[in-house]
C-alpha cells in the first residue's frame, strides 16, 4: 500500500471517530434568574420525638462573601450546583430501589409524605401536619394512621397530587407482577381508604409502631402510570423509572445518560415556590480519588461518602465537611448458634474479655483520625439507646482475668488460649474495605496479646452479604466474628436481626440473624417494641433491648459511622438528614 | 476464500454455545444480585424470596440458562408465591434476540443499556488506538532507521517508562498536574471528570477537550510495546536482500522505506491491531472508572459488582463474537497483505 493509502486509511479511522460522536445536546439556556415566589411557609410540625442524646448537628457551610459588582452587565448565568456521586441511580422509580445513590434524589425530584430535619425530627411535606395520638391522626390502638394532605400539592405537570396517588403507590408495591424493591410496610396494611380526595386512611392489621420511619417514602403519579400498568400488566418496564419526567419535588427530571450524568431542572409548580437552583447535575465519577479530585478543582460543588484519611486534605482544599448521623454504627456480631461456630462464644465471660481487649478508642484516634466516636450499641446516635451505657474501656488485664474465670487457659504453651482440648482461635470476616481490614489487623494483634488467635477473612460485598442460600459465609454461620456496619430502619429503630425467627436455615434460607442468636427474653422485648405505638413507652423498651445488648456483648460496636458530606464554599444554605439527607435543597442557592 | 469464511463461522457456533455456558456458569458465583441491591442494608428475608421467584433467580442454573437461551414464553412462572405457576413469561432468549432485561436497572432492555455506552468507549479507544498507531509508527520507522542514535535511545527510554508505569498512576498523576495544580498555579487547565462542562453542554469541543488525559493516559502506556514491536521487524526486513537490491536499483529512500519495508514489516503487526481491537469494545476499565467516562469497561465493572448476568453476559458475549469476527478479518487481511498466504 503507498503512503497516500495509508495516510487515507488513517484519516477515514479518525473521520470514523468523529462521525460517532453523538450530537451536542442543548446546553443548558442562561437563565435569567428572577427572585423567587415567595415560598408558602409549610405549616409547623407537630410535636417530635425528642431526642435523649441529641445527635451533633450538621453545620452549614458559612456564605461566602458574594462577589462585587462590577460595572459592566455581566449576562445572567444559570445556577448550576454540580454533585459528584461514586454511584450511579440504577432506577430512578421510589418503589423499585433501595440504592441510597438514588434514594437521596427523591428529595430533589420526588417526595416523602413527611422528611427528616438535620436534627432528624420529622417536618411535613405533603401532609398539614405530622399525625399523632394527641392530633387524631394515630388512633388509640396504634392500627390506623390517619393523613391530612396539603390543599396546594400538585405534581410538576400541574395534576393535584391527592389520596388516589398514594393508594395508586400503594397497590403497585403489593402488586404480584412488580418486581419491587421492598413491600415492606405495605403488607402489613389491611385497608386502606380515601374519604375525601385529600385525607388517607390506612389500617394496619396490628399495631405498627415503625410507621413514621417506613411508610410513604416516596409516591408515583396514578395519571401517569396507570395507563402503563392497564396496558403492559407490570410497571417493571415502565419508561418513566428511567425518566420520570413528572415530579412532585423543587426540581424536575430532564435528562439521564448513562455512566454520565443526570439533571434536574427548577420546577416551576412547586408548591413551596421555585427553588434558588437552576439546575442540579449530577455526574457519576466512580473513583474516590477523582471525585476529590473534581471537588478540589471546582467541578464538583457537593461529594459524599469521603474515607475518614480524605478529609484534612479536603478541609485545606477549603471544602466544608458536614457529619449526617444515619444510624450506621461499624460492629462485630457474634456467631452465637447453638451448634455452630465457636463454642466460646457461647460464654458471655468470653465476648466480654474481647470488648475489654480490644482499644477501639485507639482505632478510632489513629485509624479514623479521632473524627468519629466509639460506638457502645447498634443505635448509637438515636434516642432509643439507655443513656447509662458506655462504651467498654480498654483493659486487657481484665480481659485476661475473664478468659481464665471462663476456663480458657493455654494449658500447651502455644500463646493460645484452650479449654478442654479446643483451641481459642476464631475467624473474623468482613468486606475488603481497607479501613475494616485495618481494624481487623489492630484486632487480631490486640486479642493476640490475651491469647486468642484471630484469622482474618476478607470477601467482596456482594459474596459477604450474600445469604444462606446463596452460601453467604457469615449467612451461614462460616464464621465466629463479623463486622460490618448498618442501620435499623432509620430513623426508626425496628431490626430484625437478633428475631427468632430470622434465623437462617434450610427452611428459611433467606434469614437476617446472622448471629443465630435466639434470646427469649430479647426476642420478647423486640416483639413489644414492634406494637408500642407511643414514643416513650417504646423508648422505655429499646432502654432495655440495648442495655441487655450491652451486657451480654451481643454486638460489639467499633466506631460511628456517619455519612461524610463533603460541600464546595460556594453552595449556601446547605443542611444535611441523616434520613432525608437533601431535605432543604429548595433553599440551596450558589454564589455567582 | 468464501468458502474458509463460511467454514469459520460455522465453526464459530459451537464455540460461541461452550462460551456462553461457561461464562453463565462462572457469574452464578460471582455473588447474588438480590444480597443488598445496592443498597447499605442486607435485603429483608421476605423480600428476598420475593425477588427470588419475580426475577427467576430462584429455579436451578440449567433452567436459568434455558430461559436465558431459548426464553421462557413457552412456560409459565409464579409470581405471587402461592406455588402454582400463572403468569406467562415474557422472555424470547438470546437465540431469538433477547439478551434479557438488566437487574440492576431494572426493566431495561440489555441491548438498550450497551447500546448507550458502546459509542462512547469507541470515541475513546478508537482515538486512542489511533494515536498509539500513529504514534508508535513514526517512532518505530524512525527508530530503525536510526538506530542507537540519540533520539532512538531517548525515545526508548520513554516507551520503557511508560511501559512500566501502572495505568491508574499515570492517570491520577496527570489529573492532579494538569487538572487540579494547573488551576491552582493560574495556568490554564484541563478538566478533571466526565465528558463535557454543564454549563456548557455536550458540544464536539467540549468531548475532545475532556477526551485528552484520558486517551494520553490509554496511549502512554500501549505506544511502547507497538512502538518496540516495529522497530524489531523493520530492523529485521531493513536487512533483507530485496531491500539492498531496491538501494541498489536506486529507488527514493521514502520509497524503501514505506512501500518495500514497511507493508512487509506490517504482517505482524495487523496480528497484535486484529487482537486488540475486538478487545476495545470493553473499553479501559480503569481510565474509564477514573476519569468517569461512561464507556463500556465502566459499565463492565458496575454491573459485575453488582451480579447483573444479563449485562454481563450481554457484554462478554459482545467481545466475543467480536474476537471471532476480527480474526477472520485478520486471516483476510493477511491474504491481502502477503499473497503467498492462501485459505482453502
Amino acid at each position: 500500500m503507498s503512503a497516500k493509502k495509508w495516510c487515507f486509511t488513517l484519516m477515514l479511522l479518525v473521520t470514523l471517530v468523529v462521525a460517532s460522536c453523538k450530537p451536542a445536546t442543548t446546553p443548558p439556556p442562561a437563565v435569567q434568574h428572577t427572585t423567587a415566589p415567595e415560598a408558602t411557609k409549610p405549616p409547623e410540625p407537630t410535636k417530635a420525638p425528642e431526642a435523649t442524646t441529641a445527635p451533633e448537628p450538621t453545620k452549614a457551610p458559612e456564605p461566602t462573601k458574594p462577589p462585587e459588582p462590577t460595572t459592566t452587565p455581566v449576562p445572567a448565568q444559570a445556577k448550576i450546583a454540580t454533585f459528584i456521586w461514586t454511584q450511579e441511580f440504577d432506577t430512578l422509580n421510589p418503589l423499585y430501589t433501595n440504592m441510597w445513590f438514588s434514594a437521596t434524589t427523591f428529595q430533589i425530584w420526588n417526595c416523602y409524605a413527611w422528611d427528616f430535619d438535620d436534627q432528624n425530627n420529622p417536618v411535613p411535606v405533603l401532609i398539614k401536619e405530622i399525625p399523632s395520638m394527641d392530633n387524631g391522626g394515630v388512633s388509640a390502638d396504634g392500627k390506623v394512621i390517619t393523613l391530612k394532605l396539603r390543599d396546594d400539592i400538585v405534581w410538576s405537570d400541574g395534576t393535584p397530587i391527592t389520596a388516589e396517588d398514594f393508594i395508586f403507590t400503594y397497590k403497585m408495591t403489593i402488586e404480584p407482577k412488580n418486581a419491587v424493591a421492598t413491600t415492606h410496610p405495605y403488607d402489613k396494611i389491611a385497608k386502606i381508604e380515601a374519604p375525601d380526595p385529600k385525607t388517607l386512611v390506612t389500617t394496619f392489621t396490628d399495631p405498627f409502631a415503625p410507621w413514621l420511619g417506613t411508610l410513604w417514602k416516596g409516591i408515583v403519579p396514578a395519571h401517569i402510570l396507570q395507563p402503563v400498568f392497564d396496558k403492559d400488566g407490570t410497571l417493571d418496564n415502565a419508561e418513566w423509572n428511567r425518566t420520570p419526567t413528572v415530579g412532585c419535588g423543587p426540581f424536575v427530571f430532564k435528562e439521564w445518560e448513562s455512566g454520565s450524568f443526570a439533571r434536574f431542572v427548577a420546577n416551576t409548580n412547586y408548591w413551596r415556590g421555585r427553588p434558588k437552583l437552576d439546575e442540579i447535575f449530577f455526574r457519576f465519577v466512580p473513583d474516590d480519588a477523582s471525585q476529590i479530585a473534581a471537588i478540589k478543582s471546582g467541578e464538583g460543588d457537593l461529594g459524599t461518602f469521603f474515607a475518614y484519611s480524605d478529609v484534612p486534605d479536603l478541609e485545606k482544599a477549603g471544602v466544608t465537611m458536614l457529619k449526617a448521623y444515619s444510624g450506621y454504627n461499624e460492629g462485630i456480631y457474634f456467631n452465637m448458634h447453638p451448634t455452630k461456630g465457636h463454642p466460646a462464644l457461647k460464654d458471655q465471660n468470653v465476648r466480654l474479655a474481647i470488648a475489654y481487649a480490644t482499644d477501639r478508642a485507639s482505632i478510632v484516634k489513629d485509624l479514623l483520625l479521632g473524627l468519629t466516636g466509639v460506638a457502645a450499641t447498634y443505635w448509637d446516635n438515636t434516642p432509643y439507646v439507655d443513656p447509662s451505657i458506655k462504651p467498654y474501656p480498654y483493659d486487657p488485664q481484665k480481659a485476661k482475668d475473664l478468659l481464665d474465670e471462663a476456663g480458657w487457659i493455654d494449658s500447651n504453651g502455644d500463646d493460645v488460649r484452650d479449654k478442654d482440648g479446643v483451641e481459642l482461635v476464631l475467624k473474623y470476616g468482613t468486606t475488603t474495605r481497607e479501613i475494616r481490614k485495618d481494624t481487623q489487623a489492630v484486632i487480631q494483634q490486640q486479642l493476640a496479646a490475651v491469647g486468642i488467635k484471630v484469622e482474618l477473612l476478607n470477601y467482596d460485598s456482594d459474596t459477604y452479604f450474600n445469604s444462606y442460600g446463596a452460601g453467604g459465609p457469615a449467612a451461614t454461620f462460616q464464621l465466629d466474628m463479623y463486622e460490618y456496619s448498618t442501620s435499623p430502619n432509620f430513623p426508626d429503630p425496628d431490626t430484625g436481626e437478633w428475631l427468632c425467627n430470622n434465623i437462617p436455615s434450610d427452611e428459611l434460607p433467606s434469614g437476617n440473624n446472622w448471629a443465630g442468636l435466639c434470646d427469649p427474653t430479647l426476642d420478647q422485648l423486640f416483639q413489644d417494641e414492634m406494637v408500642q405505638v407511643d414514643f416513650n413507652t417504646r423508648q422505655q423498651t429499646f432502654y432495655k433491648i440495648t442495655k441487655y445488648i450491652f451486657d451480654q456483648v451481643y454486638f460489639l460496636g467499633i466506631w460511628h459511622d456517619p455519612d461524610l458530606w463533603g460541600v464546595n464554599e460556594r453552595l449556601l444554605n446547605v443542611k444535611v438528614s441523616g434520613a432525608t439527607p437533601l431535605y432543604n435543597i429548595w433553599e440551596w442557592d450558589l454564589t455567582q | 476464500m468464501t468458502r474458509y469464511i463460511i467454514r469459520r463461522l460455522i465453526q464459530a457456533i459451537p464455540l460461541l454455545f461452550i462460551i456462553s455456558a461457561v461464562l453463565f456458569v462462572l457469574m452464578q458465583n460471582m455473588g447474588d444480585p438480590i444480597a443488598t441491591l445496592g443498597g447499605r442494608m442486607v435485603t429483608r428475608p421476605a423480600d428476598r424470596q420475593r425477588l427470588a421467584r419475580q426475577l427467576g433467580l430462584d429455579k436451578p442454573i440449567y433452567v436459568q440458562y434455558l430461559y436465558w437461551l431459548i426464553g421462557n414464553d413457552w412456560a409459565k412462572t409464579d409470581l405471587d408465591g402461592d406455588g402454582i405457576p400463572e403468569t406467562q413469561g415474557t422472555r424470547h432468549g438470546v437465540l431469538r434476540g433477547d439478551f434479557g432485561t438488566s437487574l440492576v436497572n431494572r426493566g431495561v432492555p440489555v441491548v438498550q443499556v450497551i447500546a448507550d455506552r458502546l459509542p462512547n468507549t469507541l470515541i475513546l479507544m478508537l482515538t486512542a488506538e489511533v494515536v498509539i498507531i500513529v504514534g508508535s509508527l513514526l517512532v518505530g520507522v524512525y527508530s530503525a532507521l536510526r538506530q542507537y542514535s540519540l533520539v532512538d535511545n531517548f525515545v526508548t527510554a520513554v516507551s520503557f517508562i511508560g511501559y512500566s508505569m501502572p495505568i491508574f498512576f499515570i492517570a491520577l498523576m496527570t489529573m492532579y498536574i494538569f487538572s487540579v495544580n494547573f488551576k491552582k498555579w493560574g495556568l490554564p487547565y484541563l478538566p478533571t471528570v466526565g465528558m463535557f462542562d454543564p454549563n456548557v453542554g455536550e458540544t464536539f469541543p467540549q468531548v475532545v477537550w475532556h477526551m485528552i488525559l484520558p486517551v494520553f493516559s490509554i496511549s502512554f502506556i500501549s505506544y511502547a510495546a507497538y512502538s518496540r514491536y516495529i522497530r524489531s521487524t523493520m530492523l529485521e526486513v531493513l536487512s533483507q536482500d530485496y531491500i539492498r537490491t531496491a538501494k541498489a536499483k536506486g529507488l527514493p529512500k521514502r520509497e524503501i522505506t514505506f512501500i518495500h519495508a514497511l507493508k512487509n514489516a506490517s504482517l505482524p503487526i495487523v496480528t497484535i491491531v486484529g487482537l486488540e481491537l475486538p478487545l476495545l469494545l470493553g473499553g479501559a476499565v480503569v481510565t474509564e472508572r477514573i476519569f468517569a467516562w461512561p464507556g463500556m469497561g465502566r459499565l463492565f465493572l458496575d454491573h459485575l459488582e453488582r451480579s447483573d448476568t444479563p449485562v454481563v453476559m450481554g457484554i462478554l458475549m459482545l467481545i466475543a463474537v467480536a474476537v471471532i469476527v476480527f480474526q477472520i478479518i485478520t486471516d483476510v487481511v493477511y491474504a491481502w497483505l502477503d499473497p503467498r498466504i492462501r485459505y482453502h
